[in-house]
């Protein structure tokens, strides 16, 4: 070819054109505030010099209309391409704010759906990088539909390849609504933010003033909403962070999750196990203290960790294995279930049967919340989304208690008969319809209010309750459990159990879809 | 009598140090196990372990008089020992032991009255000229009866806990707005505290040194004073460093406050060990404040010092043996200093740091001795006060013993909480603490940093965090995860998968 | 090739609470730098399970008391030392950010400690002065007194007598 010909020239200042456009005023402009480039973020997510961009010269169509400024520049405000990350294939796009603040026109949206499919047909993982003042106003319906279109892919894709939403900037009106769909968002605290309508709406709607962060900042959707999954105080650690969970998961719903290298085979008995959860059911532990114990070192990688707390959910590996656990934290509201950690948990389960990820029940649970809050708010309708997760998983599912299981909680914590194919009690383990105090009050009501001593009696009674009901060899006789544990040798117990249920499938009916009591 | 086994009703470094002159004394321990620590390291050195943990009460183990006697007496143990804290100066507890013909190890119920009644003892006092403090010479009822009095003797003014003891209840008063604010917090500070929310009222000094004498009686009418114990350094009236003896005092002055401390233990013809405090002003006058029954927990300073043990004397007067020494017989040698190792974060105000030990490395040396309730993997509660150990330094003067003491903080690791170490180090090494030129406000006023740090030190800790932080990233990337073993299903699994679709 | 040769350059500034900067270059190699000055250190795990540095022959006990993404909190010879370990890019935009959030002025009084709330000294609206005592926590047994550090007019009370806390729970807002 002739380099020095027309045809090559034109290539060569098109390219510099766009060298340009990606150059110094935009990226200062984003610096300015802290903020990185739509290009800086995927340099940063993908493997050095994997990133190919396609799409990079587009533009948006000519108006209609001269309603407003539009801008020309290539790419319309997104950039698309695929590349690898930590070694292997994935797609993304990454919205550019200095361009139309990032507006979603019908080409920039034509552009992030293609990109939808191909990591669809690929069966590969979508990264989502949001910087978008939301729909463009110039382009009217056109934008709207856009956003629709992308919403459709990302519901057919959920639960076929894993989805990603990275906000490092605005998300509002509609936009919300792509990353709520996906499997887990992320978000860059102070320079993010996630609302339906703006605080300017707000203001004129219901006369209050209300901030950005006070609306839909990091924090207000990692502590309050639960929208956010993942928090982190600047973009390079929340782009590591992407990278991170990614290598808990699979590329589609076909693999199975990776494996990591073992570096130490802790087989040992870990005998702090026995140190940490207090013989006396009342006094309260850090739940993660025991999954530090039982996974490999350093892999428990927490989702949600602000957001209620009274679950713990998160990915780990065991002996190298990707691993999903979900633990009562008896530390936050004693371990009960609430309205949030249902749904909390229950959508975790969700993904972790989408994704063929063993999933580990750490149980500790007094029951659900009582009170006039939760019922009226539904806790019947949430609580089932929970148990109904748990019923309806496929993956290997071992629970194991270690302390209270009572009642309902017991059912609902993937008991043997909603389907745990392995179901393991500590000795300190109390199962029972209900906790020693409540049971004899009811058993034994008259008999306590005759007695001279009621206190005493009752405190003999419990202790009866103890021995003879609420402990972990009765539900083992029975076969509700399959056997009692040493807590020290958890870990080693739970590497086998994982072990023997690897090539577990179970046959469901043929049905469109069950319907969960959403 | 000769005491043949002993429940010993505490915990902690105390219960072990009571453990350690017993097995000298050929007396069998029994110790108490509570289910706030059924794991704690004190279990391992009495000889036979009294369960509690099986039955939570509503009273804490410690302070329930009725379930202790109770465990004595099933284990047949001749005496208790109430150790410091919880039940050692309740007299109603001592006269529950003198019912049940168990040797208390300490004065009678009688004498612990007396002395924890703080406007009785200071009755005596005044009946056996030993200088006080103006003040109420009651209790004061109510806020106006306070104001009254304090116009009287003038301000500054403060109110303490009749019943009181190590700081609680106590409140100082600056001027006659304040008084009704602070007779409320007074009160019902005291009221939590010791179940009684008397108080009294007295003068204020300001910046005194607070020094204390331990005196030993018997019940043959013999008495004698083991000299001083300096423990000005104190933050809201919690001792934190004690020395003995101390410098401000000179050989008259000992031997006049030792002989008003005992003219005070004769006044009720005290018996075993008991510790006589006085505030001493700048002038070097000194004021009877009050005397407590009990062992201190500041006492190691003293055996350092006079190379007695304490407890041993304490049992054997409480059993109605003589005291084996005279007065003549005391002789102090060198001095010695204690650091209380609390779990506290100092730089938090002091606040109680609750975790686990991981990890603990004691100093060693010859001169080096440490009272410790703690061992790897002990756990800090918040039931109990956050003394997690003493380090007692002896050596032949107070410079010395003030370098040794440092070099041992030095080597005092402790891993897994925050202690009082670098606060100690930042005491230790203060120009003023160095010249003796302390008292009561020295932390308040005189410590600009409540801890010790090394000029270099900040850059070392930013360098070991990020050396972490850098390794971390450098795992995060470098941990080999094998995407293509997830591809690797068997086949048993992918043709069922492939249908189930 | 390229990856390695990244890796050594890598620079990192460790940023104290009280703003103190450490930047840190070369961490993992001989040439290591903090604030263009060469350092000479060694990290040593003994037989015990202690980690210490060793500078200039002496030794000093660090540990990690709690790590949360890049803010770390170290006990070295048992002081609390704490640090945001930043890049030189997420440093800009940190003292960015910082900057806007000195205008905002509203100071957060949080529980130092786990406890119960005897008593509230203070109502919304009341003017307080640096120093004040708002608030009487029970812990351990003790009553604290927990003063304010600021200038201010209370604008909001999380908390009324016998509420218990946790560590860090918002007791008081105050507008400077």
């Amino acid at each position: 070819m002739d380099i020095n010909g027309k045809l090559y020239k034109k290539f060569l200042e098109r390219n510099a054109a766009y060298s340009q456009q990606h150059g110094s005023v935009g990226m200062k402009k984003q610096h300015s505030k802290g903020k990185l480039t739509a290009r800086e973020r995927l340099m940063l997510l993908f493997d050095s010099d994997t990133f190919n961009e396609i799409d990079a010269f587009t533009k948006t169509s000519p108006s209609e209309s001269n309603f407003g400024k539009v801008v020309n520049a290539y790419g319309d405000g997104v950039i698309i391409g695929h590349g690898k990350i930590s070694g292997r294939p994935a797609f993304a796009y990454s919205q550019d704010f200095t361009i139309m603040g990032g507006s979603l026109g019908s080409v920039h949206a034509k552009k992030i759906a293609k990109i939808q499919d191909m990591a669809l047909k690929m069966g590969a993982p979508m990264i989502g990088i949001i910087d978008s003042g939301g729909a463009r106003i110039q382009e009217g319906v056109a934008s709207l539909a856009g956003y629709a279109g992308i919403f459709r892919r990302n519901v057919i894709s959920s639960g076929v390849i894993p989805q990603i939403s990275v906000i490092m900037g605005p998300a509002a009106g509609g936009a919300v609504y792509s990353p709520s769909i996906t499997d887990f968002v992320f978000m860059t605290n102070k320079t993010s933010y996630m609302f339906v309508t703006g605080p300017n709406v707000v203001k004129e709607v219901l006369n209050e003033d209300v901030s950005f962060d006070e609306l839909g900042g990091a924090e207000v959707h990692m502590k309050k909403s639960g929208v956010a999954h993942f928090v982190y105080e600047d973009e390079e650690n929340t782009l590591l962070g992407v990278k991170k969970l990614l290598s808990y998961l699979p590329s589609n719903n076909m693999e199975n999750p990776p494996t990591a290298e073992v570096y130490e085979e802790k087989l040992e008995p870990e005998s702090a196990l026995l140190e940490i959860v207090p013989d006396d059911p009342n006094k309260p532990y850090d739940i993660k203290d025991v999954i530090k114990h039982i996974v490999d070192r350093d892999t428990f990688f927490e989702i949600s960790e602000n957001y209620a707390q009274n679950i713990v959910v998160g990915f780990a590996r065991l002996h190298g294995r990707t691993l999903g656990i979900l633990a009562n934290q008896p530390k936050v509201l004693a371990g009960t279930l609430d309205i949030n950690s249902s749904v909390k948990g229950a959508r975790f389960i969700r993904y972790c049967d989408s994704f063929n990820i063993p999933l580990l029940t750490l149980e500790d649970v007094p029951g659900f919340l009582p009170g006039l809050d939760q019922e009226h708010n539904g806790i019947i309708r949430h609580g089932a989304k929970l148990l109904y997760a748990y019923a309806d998983a496929t993956i290997p599912k071992i629970t194991v208690i270690l302390r209270k299981s009572y009642g309902g909680a017991y059912c609902v914590m993937n008991s043997k008969n909603l389907g745990g194919d392995f179901n393991f009690a500590w000795p300190t383990a109390e199962i029972a319809v209900m906790g020693p105090e409540g049971a004899v009050s009811i058993l034994y009501r008259k008999e306590l209010i005759e007695s001279d001593d009621p206190v005493k009696l009752k405190k003999e009674l419990a202790k009866r309750y103890r021995d003879e009901i609420a402990n972990p060899y009765v539900a083992d006789e029975k076969g509700y459990i399959d056997e009692v544990i040493d807590p020290a040798l958890t870990r080693k117990k739970l590497i086998s159990a994982f072990e023997a249920l690897e090539n577990k499938h179970v046959n469901s009916p043929a049905r469109k879809h069950g319907n969960i009591p959403l | 009598m000769k005491v043949k086994s002993l429940l010993i009703a505490n915990r902690g470094e105390i219960a072990i140090r009571i453990c350690e002159t017993a097995k000298k004394m050929g007396i069998k321990t029994y110790g108490i196990k509570t289910p706030k620590e059924p794991n704690a390291y004190y279990l391992n050195f009495v000889d036979e372990v009294v369960d509690f943990s099986e039955d939570l009460e509503e009273i804490p183990e410690f302070l329930d008089v009725e379930r202790l006697i109770e465990a004595a007496k099933t284990s047949k143990a001749d005496a208790i020992h109430p150790g410091y804290g919880f039940l050692s100066e309740n007299p109603y507890f001592a006269k529950r032991c003198e019912e049940e013909k168990i040797l208390f190890i300490g004065p009678s119920a009688d004498i612990i009255y007396k002395m924890g009644n703080k406007t009785i003892a200071k009755q005596l006092a005044r009946k056996h000229n030993v200088p006080l403090l103006q003040g109420s010479h009651s209790n004061v009822r109510n806020p106006e009866e306070a104001v009254k009095i304090a116009n009287k003797i003038g301000f500054p003014v403060i109110l303490k806990a009749a019943a009181g003891g190590g700081g609680r209840g106590m409140r100082i008063v600056e001027k006659e707005s304040q008084i009704e604010k602070m007779f409320r917090l007074a009160t019902s500070e005291a009221e939590k505290a010791f179940n009684d929310g008397s108080v009294f009222i007295e003068k204020y000094v300001r910046n005194p040194k607070h020094i204390e004498f331990q005196v030993f009686g018997d019940k043959h009418g013999n008495y004698i004073h083991l000299g001083e114990r300096e423990c000005s350094i104190q933050r809201k009236h919690q001792k934190l460093l004690e020395e003995a003896p101390s410098s401000a005092l000179n050989e008259a002055l000992r031997a006049e406050m030792g002989e008003a401390a005992i003219r005070i233990a004769k006044s009720v013809k005290y018996f075993t060990a008991g510790t006589v405090e006085f505030l001493l002003d700048d002038d070097k006058n000194y004021y009877f404040m009050e005397m407590n029954t009990r062992i201190q927990v500041e006492h190691p300073v003293t055996e350092k010092i006079t190379n007695l043990d304490l407890i041993e004397l304490q049992i054997k007067t409480a059993a109605g043996e003589e005291l084996p020494i005279k007065q003549e017989d005391v002789k102090l040698d060198g001095w010695a200093i204690e650091c209380r190792i609390n779990a506290e974060d100092v730089q938090a105000g002091f606040s109680p740091f609750l975790g686990v030990i991981e990890k603990v490395q004691f100093p060693k040396s010859k001169h080096i001795r440490i009272d410790t309730g703690i061992s790897d993997k002990s756990v800090v509660t918040p039931y109990f006060d956050s003394m997690i150990a003493k380090l007692i330094v002896h050596s032949e003067n107070r410079e010395k013993a003030i370098q040794n003491t440092i070099n041992a903080l030095n080597k005092f690791w402790i891993k897994g909480i925050k202690t009082t170490i670098p606060f100690c180090k930042a005491v230790l090494s203060h120009p003023k603490f160095k010249k003796g030129d302390f008292n009561t406000s020295f932390i308040e006023k005189e410590m600009k940093e409540m801890f010790y740090k090394g000029e270099n030190d900040e850059l070392l800790a930013a360098f070991f965090a990020t050396f972490n932080h850098a390794a971390s990233l450098e795992t995060d990337r470098s941990t080999f995860v094998d995407f293509e073993k997830g591809k690797n299903i068997s086949p048993w699994v992918l043709n069922k998968r492939l249908k189930s679709l | 090739m390229a990856e390695k040769k990244k890796n050594k350059e890598l620079e990192f500034i460790a940023v104290s609470t009280k703003n103190n900067k450490y930047k840190v270059k070369n961490i993992f190699s001989e040439d290591l730098k903090i604030n263009y000055k060469k350092f000479d250190f060694q990290i040593f795990d003994d037989e015990n399970g202690f980690t210490y540095i060793k500078h200039k022959n002496k030794k000093y006990h660090a540990e990690i008391l709690e790590k949360n993404q890049n803010k770390y909190e170290i006990l070295l010879n048992g002081v609390s030392y704490s640090f945001s370990i930043e890049t030189p890019f997420s440093y800009t935009r940190k003292r960015y950010l910082d900057k806007q959030k000195s205008k905002s002025k509203v100071e957060i009084l949080q529980a130092p400690m786990p406890g119960k709330i005897i008593d509230v000294l203070v109502e919304p609206g009341a003017v307080v002065k640096n120093g004040e005592t708002v608030i009487i926590l029970e812990a351990m047994k003790m009553q604290n007194e927990i003063t304010i550090q600021a200038n201010g007019k209370v604008t909001k009370v999380h908390v009324k007598p016998n509420d218990t806390v946790n560590k860090d729970d918002i007791l008081i807002e105050v507008n400077l």
